[in-house]
């Protein structure tokens, strides 16, 4: 059997490279390492472009935008519940805090602003800031011009906003801590950096993206089962593969069990740089396999189940009740445990109740099932839990390791030192919690 | 009445360097200093009979050649002495020093982990090349990015210029050095974790931020940007404490002309007509002059200083968002003798540099912790230099005197600050070394302990910060201190702000104070 082009791995940003390749005519398999399909739900903004060009649509593509988005506990009893509408959600925060209702409405527009910036970063490979060829250098004036005519407010806020911690941000704005704490919450997603932490503000705002105004929760969907289910490629499960390279020329790959070799002029791997690359010859690249070794992709979410008798009023609950019980969260992180206290999100989706737990230290993780439990006042054993050793975006979303910095400096454009190897996961850019994104923007660099 | 061609609020290092420029190029200049001596921050005080105390500022290093050659420092008394050495002594009774001997620190550093050794002098070639290239901008009048006028736009291409010309392996250090923890960016290269501690715990100098927050990597650049060059740790000291670098600016300054009046404190900047007039002293005497300039933080220059009415609403809204956090005490010692640390027993070398209580990341982090939820450090990150081992003069005979600058103090701490807690703070201090150096607290024969409230106080300094304003990401810059205003002019004509709250910013640099200047001569024409 010959093949055109090998993808590694069989997630969202896998399986879009893979569905590109085959719409421009290349026989393409995709080799994935678990035998069975991931059924839990996609975090995330799925682009237009991914919908429209692959057809997802009509291939069982359900985005969930649930409303209300968040329900938060309030300490004096009751719930905190923000909808979809700004204005019922201004009503809502009223209730608990005038002031901060009457920001509210402003809050959303101007960082809505921004996320729009990054979402039209996101849709292309980041700008080559070292380049001299004219198309490039007149691609990024034209993102500068772009940005500027956003108004003054807009090119103050990006720079002013994007080094801040989201903590620094949100004192700015409000006073209430619950408010405060489920906000905050998005900006920790998938680092291990607390919400005093520089560039945390940044985190924030991308995982705005794709969310309308007022929303600060990614949407979810079955954008893997979908793209899985439609046709055009081979894919072949239970398989774990890695790189074959010849002379610095990627050949195809090897499958672990069976030692089968599958040849193919390219390869693109959907898994963690490092995964992918080292096992390579890159020490014939020394300052490549240096930065591959110091990408920053520490494992600190533990995703899991709920299991609850019926189904949960809400849709969205979070237990973030301040900035410093996020902050103290990540203290017990800093020094390589699970938190005592950890910030736990309830998922419900496609029919399952999921859970998103940070932080999760190093070593076993005994007590977090129960810590998480009491948090959500359940039985222990409702709490199914699995702590991720790596990052699940396959490298932090830090501002040293975004844009021309992903996955290593130097080498965004998806390629590698190795001739016909390309990244397409969500370690390159625009990163994880974007299916897709990567995976668009890696074939179109390939074709 | 005599009207005066501009008048400098606050005798800081700052205000002084702007007024010798402006003195320098013929204007009639009155500085305005509320304490009974110049300096500010930058003073030399003999608390105690016999002892010289470097109240805060207590090393230099950034203080920019060109003001040194421009006001003929040195021969207004200048002398920088060089800090020789750090030594951290660790936990478990072992040591890290860094000598002033390249090979001498390597062969340390060997002891310790040969990798490290190794990586040592790649990093230090290349922060010593990015401090290059950074230098520039400390002399750079900031551009404004939301401008379309045709010397904004000028100015942001000779940036886009300048930093490609570094090539990509520089261009992504640097990505680095400005985004990420110091830790983190240590971690890259080395091993060791007492030099990680080390060197990161410069990053934290003046921040409310621990090893671990991003944004703390780039102060490492500092080491490397000193005009000390080819020393670790390229500090040095001025003769008389850093009193006397106030002292020769303030000197060069009378030389051009400049007057220079103490115990006269500013209460108000007049205003008529959109337009500063001049200025009303505390006293009520009202004094004029064509141009006004402030070396006052940006808290103290708008909100203070100016009527509510006389700013727009926004900028005023932006300057309250302004954020200092003063993170920073002081312990001041008149010694008996000097302490013998357990690592490195009896009097030496040692004493005639920096000892850095800095034993691991963790030590210094979880001081941070303490102050994340308002309170001082249990167990504190210390810089302690000798000031008497390396300039005689500052203590009586056979006596010394100990400067310990401490982190972490929190400004708003947890309560308040009161007697007893700065006591309390000073213990904690004191007890801590102790620990490093047993037998220490029996030598000590006065105390002077210097809480963030107390650095408000007396210079003057919003909530205690060292810098005027922190070093954060997003408050460098054109951001320094709001977007539209860091080009040193104000929203009130004839009204300008030259301190540490401008571009680039604190440490005894002086770069703010020139580039005002400039500015003041150029709009004068």
């Amino acid at each position: 059997m010959n093949y055109d082009a090998i993808v590694i791995g069989a997630g969202a940003n896998g399986l879009v490279t893979a569905h590109y390749l085959a719409r421009a005519g290349k026989r393409v398999l995709v080799v994935e390492q678990h035998q069975t399909a991931d059924t839990s739900a996609d975090i995330g903004w799925v682009p237009d472009a991914v919908i429209r060009d692959l057809g997802l649509a009509g291939a069982g593509l359900r985005i969930e935008e649930p409303d209300p988005w968040i329900t938060a506990p309030l300490p004096a009893g009751g719930m905190l519940e923000l909808s979809r509408d700004i204005a019922r959600s201004t009503e809502a925060i009223r209730r608990i805090n005038p002031a901060d209702a009457a920001k509210w409405p402003e809050f959303c527009g101007r960082m809505r602003t921004l996320a729009g910036v990054l979402e039209r970063l996101y849709l292309a490979p980041p700008p080559d800031i070292e380049t001299s060829d004219a198309r490039e250098l007149a691609r990024i004036a034209g993102l500068g011009l772009y940005v500027r005519r956003l108004g003054k407010q807009t090119v103050i806020d990006l720079a002013r906003i994007l080094p801040m911690s989201i903590a620094e941000l949100l004192d700015d704005w409000f006073e209430s801590d619950v408010l405060k704490g489920l906000l905050g919450a998005l900006g920790i997603w998938h680092l291990k950096q607390g919400p005093r932490a520089g560039g945390t503000a940044f985190n924030f705002l991308h995982h705005h993206a794709g969310s309308r105004s007022g929303v600060f929760r990614p949407a979810r969907s079955n954008v893997t089962q979908a793209l899985a289910s439609i046709s055009g490629v081979e894919i072949r499960r239970g398989e774990r593969a890695t790189v074959l390279a010849n002379n610095g020329t990627a050949t195809g790959v090897v499958l672990e069990k069976s030692g089968e070799k599958i040849l193919a002029p390219l390869v693109a791997s959907s898994a963690p740089p490092r995964a992918t690359l080292q096992p390579l010859a890159i020490e014939l690249y020394p300052d490549f396999a240096r930065a591959v070794s110091n990408i920053k992709a520490r494992g600190v979410v533990a995703r899991g189940t709920l299991a609850l008798g019926s189904t949960p009023s809400y849709a969205t609950l979070c237990i973030a009740p301040s900035l410093d019980y996020l902050e103290r969260a990540y203290d017990d992180a800093k020094y390589g445990r699970d938190s005592a206290a950890p910030y736990v999100e309830v998922q419900r989706t496609n029919g399952r109740v999921e859970l998103h737990v940070q932080y999760v230290g190093r070593g076993s993780h005994e007590d977090l099932a129960s810590r998480v439990a009491k948090a959500l006042n359940v039985a222990p054993n409702q709490v199914q839990l699995e702590a991720a050793e790596e990052s699940l975006y396959h490298g932090e979303l830090t501002l040293d390791q975004i844009l021309f910095m992903r996955p290593v400096p130097g080498w965004s454009r998806y390629r590698t030192p190795i001739e016909g190897l390309y990244l397409c996961g969500s370690g390159t850019h625009p990163g994880g919690g974007i299916p897709g994104a990567a995976g668009r923007n890696a074939a179109r660099e390939i074709l | 009445m005599k009207q005066y061609d501009a008048i400098v609020i606050g005798g800081g290092h700052n205000g002084l360097v702007t007024a010798a420029y402006l003195a320098r190029a013929g204007k009639s200049v009155l500085v305005l200093e509320r304490r009974p001596r110049v300096g500010g921050a930058a003073v030399t005080e003999e608390i105690f009979p016999g002892f010289k105390f470097t109240m805060f500022s207590y090393v230099v290093s950034l203080l920019r050649p060109e003001i040194i050659r421009d006001l003929d420092l040195p021969r207004h008394g200048l002398h920088i002495l060089p800090l020789e050495s750090t030594v951290t002594p660790m936990e478990n009774g072992d040591y890290f020093a860094a000598w002033s001997d390249h090979d001498e620190t390597r062969r340390e550093l060997y002891r310790h982990s040969p990798r490290d050794a190794e990586a040592y002098d790649e990093y230090g070639r290349l922060m010593h090349f990015m401090a290059q290239a950074v230098k520039p901008i400390l002399s750079m009048v900031p551009p404004d990015p939301t401008s379309f006028a045709p010397g904004d736009l000028a100015g942001l291409l000779k940036l886009g210029k300048h930093f490609r010309g570094l090539g990509g392996e520089r261009l992504h250090a640097l990505v680095k050095l400005m985004t990420m923890s110091s830790a983190d960016f240590l971690d890259e290269w080395f091993e060791t974790d007492v030099l990680k501690a080390t060197k990161s715990a410069s990053g934290i100098i003046g921040t409310f931020l621990g090893p671990r927050s991003p944004g703390t990597a780039y102060v490492l650049l500092h080491h490397y940007m000193g005009e000390l060059d080819g020393v670790f740790r390229a500090w040095g000291f001025a003769k008389g404490g850093t009193g006397s670098v106030s002292e020769s600016i303030a000197a060069a300054a009378r030389g051009f002309g400049a007057e220079i009046r103490c115990n006269a404190g500013v209460s108000k900047v007049a205003v008529r007509n959109g337009r500063a007039t001049g200025v009303v002293l505390e006293n009520g005497d009202e004094i004029t002059a064509r141009t006004v300039v402030s070396s006052l933080d940006p808290r103290r220059t708008f909100l203070e200083l100016l009527e509510s009415d006389a700013l727009p609403p926004e900028f005023v809204q932006d300057i309250k968002r302004f954020k200092f956090r003063g993170s920073s005490g002081k312990v001041n010692l008149a010694l008996d003798s000097l302490p013998s640390f357990t690592c490195m027993p009896g009097i030496g070398r040692q004493h005639r540099g920096a000892i850095s209580i800095s034993p691991s990341l963790e030590y210094v982090e979880r001081a941070y912790d303490d102050a994340k939820y308002g309170e001082f450090s249990r167990r504190p990150y210390m810089d302690i230099v000798f000031p008497s081992m390396i300039d005689p003069g500052m203590a009586p005979p056979g006596k010394h005197v100990m400067s310990i600058f401490v982190q972490y103090a929190p400004y708003k701490l947890n309560g308040g600050w009161t007697d007893a807690k700065r006591e309390a703070f000073g213990d904690a201090v004191v007890n801590t070394v102790e620990s490093f150096a047993p037998g220490f607290k029996a030598k000590i024969l006065h105390r002077q302990v210097i809480t963030p409230l107390d650095i408000e106080k007396i210079t003057g300094l919003s909530e205690g910060n060292i810098f005027a304003g922190e070093l954060a990401l997003h408050q460098l810059f054109f951001l320094r201190p709001v977007a539209g205003w860091a080009k040193f002019a104000t929203p009130v004509h004839g009204f300008y702000q030259c301190g540490a709250g401008t571009h680039p910013g604190g440490g005894i640099m002086g770069a703010s104070g020139r580039l005002a200047a400039m500015r003041i001569l150029k709009d004068g024409k």
